[in-house]
């Protein structure tokens, strides 16, 4: 019973996480229809980030995020500008293509930079809790609370704001948002930007937890993809239960099943968004666009 | 910007003539018989080689170029020819690998076989095409980027499954194969499955097959309407595809006498196969190995200039085709034989 409970705990935590990190994704995909397989990188770069800055001015991960989030909001940006912009009206298969020349050329980049020895972000409160007999770790539940303010704060500004409301109509009818006078270049600027800095945040919060190297991003780009599809796209409550789905099976699976470590979290998700896509091609929740002859 | 109506796209297209009408002679020669016979010239040429009294460097190089033009090949008849865009085709030449490293080594739970190069070499094969007909069948229902991130996805599962079935494939210490140097011999194995390779995707272009899986890339539901059995010829073109990339991870393991997760099914590899196929023209029977051979001489270069870097030149060389040259060489030069594939990707505007 323990440990089932510690289990379910632990799952949520992560999910907790891996909401935070889909959420950059999921809204770039749902807002201009790029798949942009270049996230894991961005997450590394938010965890290299937040090493240096920790290693060389001993700031902590989690004030880092203010310098970290306007400076990679700028590199979206400017991303966003300089190259996804020219292709964002091709097909699918082309943004796929490039962006995944984006992430091979990052991770390489890194590799040359920092070597591939892994790092860590050593935090003085490494500890863990023991409440009513669950052990909670105290960076994990910092980076859940920090990922529901983030959520908050993301659902706010889409709602509430004119840019947000701006951003939502680019997605809806991208014809008719440009009719009634949204710029839609600038607005598909600032939603990578925005996307771009809330994973590298993402990745900034998670460098407390786990090892930093130039490779780590493709796993996380396929769990965002899996999520995605388990949620919705765009949908910060689909996120959020995506994301805590596949936490507990990940955890679950670790626990329950004798002699594997977490090393096949990502077999796991692999099984299953391809049970997903096969099963439901629109998605667990609907709103995945079902892409037919995608070649035309 | 790019919300012009699709009439005007069409009627602008018609009236495009190819550029460079002076190498129209030359397009010609190279489509059809003459281009099998220009194909086995050079073959013909690439087995006397040899004899002319050439290092062993020099055809290790040679092989090393077989290989890729071998893998670009097989890549292009998935991803070019059928439309299917593979991200993980380097899990069938990790399968091939990893085939041949257990069956050599024998590893403590297998019940040793050790066996030897020529046996274990056409299981590698058989392995990596069963592998594509497990997993061909449910990835190849989905669609367009669906299917290539579903590949993706089986790479990276894969490089983490060969690294947790430690008593199988050795974990993430990998296995050693017995050294064996035989670069003549290594040279004219790779030089006839390279033959054997570019001759079947000819012949595959020319054939009714080839032409179905090109109706498939075009409008697959029209191609089913028309009575192709669409499931079953791109499962067949995967399993071909796979099994000689299997051979390909099969001989590579034994040329490496090394083999672990993190070297063979690696993206980068990937990559590569998508770029040689790009750069050559999608979908053309003598793009990707044209391809194969500038990416080679191309990474050599960069090799030995920047070293450490030609992973992050390859990256950004592969944005930039796609960016300037979609239809990659032999389409830019006005081969619009099949390349259709690289015409609809520089076209503007998203499917319906």
């Amino acid at each position: 019973m323990d440990q089932l409970l510690q289990a379910l705990v632990s799952g949520l935590l992560l999910g907790g996480f891996y909401a935070v990190m889909v959420l950059g994704f999921s809204v770039i995909w749902g807002v201009m229809g790029v798949i942009n397989l270049a996230h894991g990188e961005f997450l590394m770069i938010g965890a290299y980030m937040a090493w240096g800055l920790f290693r060389f001015f001993g700031m902590d991960p989690f004030a880092s995020l203010v310098l970290i989030l306007p400076f990679m909001f700028l590199v979206g940006y400017l991303l966003q500008i300089v190259l996804i912009n020219r292709i964002v009206e091709r097909p699918h298969l082309m943004t796929l293509l490039v962006t995944f020349g984006v992430s091979i050329a990052i991770a390489n980049l890194f590799k040359i930079q920092f070597t591939s020895d892994p790092r860590n972000v050593a935090v003085a409160y490494n500890g863990s809790v023991q409440l009513a007999g669950v052990t909670f770790p105290i960076v994990k539940t910092i980076i859940f609370g920090v990922a529901l303010f983030i959520m908050v704060c993301l659902h706010l500004f889409l709602q509430r704001t004119r840019l947000g409301k701006s951003i939502r109509a680019a997605a809806q009818n991208k014809t008719a948002a440009r009719i009634v006078g949204v710029d839609i270049n600038r607005v598909y600027a600032i939603t990578a930007g925005i996307c771009i800095a809330l994973t590298a945040a993402a990745g900034a919060m998670l460098s407390p937890t786990q090892a930093i190297f130039p490779f780590m991003g493709p796993p996380f780009t396929l769990k965002a993809v899996t999520i995605t599809a388990l949620g919705g796209l765009g949908r910060i409550p689909g996120a959020l239960m995506g994301g805590m789905v596949l936490g507990v099976t990940e955890i679950f699976v670790s626990t329950y099943v004798p002699g594997i470590g977490t090393n096949l979290g990502v077999a796991t998700s692999f099984i299953l968004l391809v049970l997903i896509l096969v099963v439901r091609p629109q998605g667990l929740m609907g709103g995945l666009r079902p892409i037919d002859a995608e070649a035309e | 910007m790019g919300a012009e109506p699709p009439a005007n796209k069409s009627t602008e297209r018609s009236k495009k003539k190819p550029p460079f009408p002076l190498l129209a002679p030359v397009r010609s020669l190279l489509s059809g018989w003459t281009g099998l016979a220009f194909w086995l010239l050079l073959l013909l040429l690439l087995a006397l080689y040899p004899y002319t009294g050439v290092s062993s460097v020099a055809l290790f190089v040679g092989s090393q170029i077989f290989v890729l033009v071998t893998l670009a090949s097989n890549w292009n008849l998935i991803g070019g020819m059928t439309g299917y865009v593979d991200f993980g085709h380097a899990v069938f030449f990790g399968i091939g690998a990893y085939m041949m490293g257990i069956l050599v080594t024998g590893t403590p739970l297998l019940i040793s076989p050790e066996w030897g190069f020529w046996q274990a070499l056409p299981v590698s094969g058989v392995a990596a095409a069963l592998f594509a007909l497990l997993v061909g069948l449910p990835t190849l229902r989905l669609k367009g980027p669906y299917f290539s991130i579903a590949m993706l996805g089986t790479l990276v599962a894969m490089r983490e499954i060969a690294r947790v079935l430690r008593p199988i494939t050795g974990g993430g210490v990998g296995l050693n194969l017995p050294p064996l140097l035989n670069r003549l011999g290594d040279y004219y194995l790779m030089l006839a499955v390279m033959g054997l390779v570019v001759s079947l995707i000819w012949w595959i272009q020319r054939s009714e097959f080839g032409q179905s899986l090109i109706a498939i890339r075009e409008d697959e539901i029209g191609a089913e309407m028309r009575g192709i059995n669409t499931t079953l010829h791109k499962i067949a073109a995967f399993m071909i595809a796979a099994f000689f990339t299997g051979i390909v991870g099969g001989f590579w393991a034994w040329q490496n006498t090394y083999i672990d997760p993190d070297v063979v099914f690696v993206e980068a590899r990937t990559v590569e196969m998508v770029m040689m196929s790009m750069l050559g023209g999608l979908g053309t029977v003598w793009g990707p190995p044209l391809g194969a051979v500038v990416i080679y001489y191309m990474e050599d270069l960069l090799w030995a200039n920047l070293f450490d870097s030609h992973l992050l030149a390859l990256g950004v060389l592969l944005v930039a085709i796609v960016l300037f040259m979609p239809e990659g060489i032999l389409g830019t030069l006005g081969d619009r034989s099949s390349t259709s594939l690289g015409r609809l990707l520089s076209r503007v505007g998203r499917s319906k």
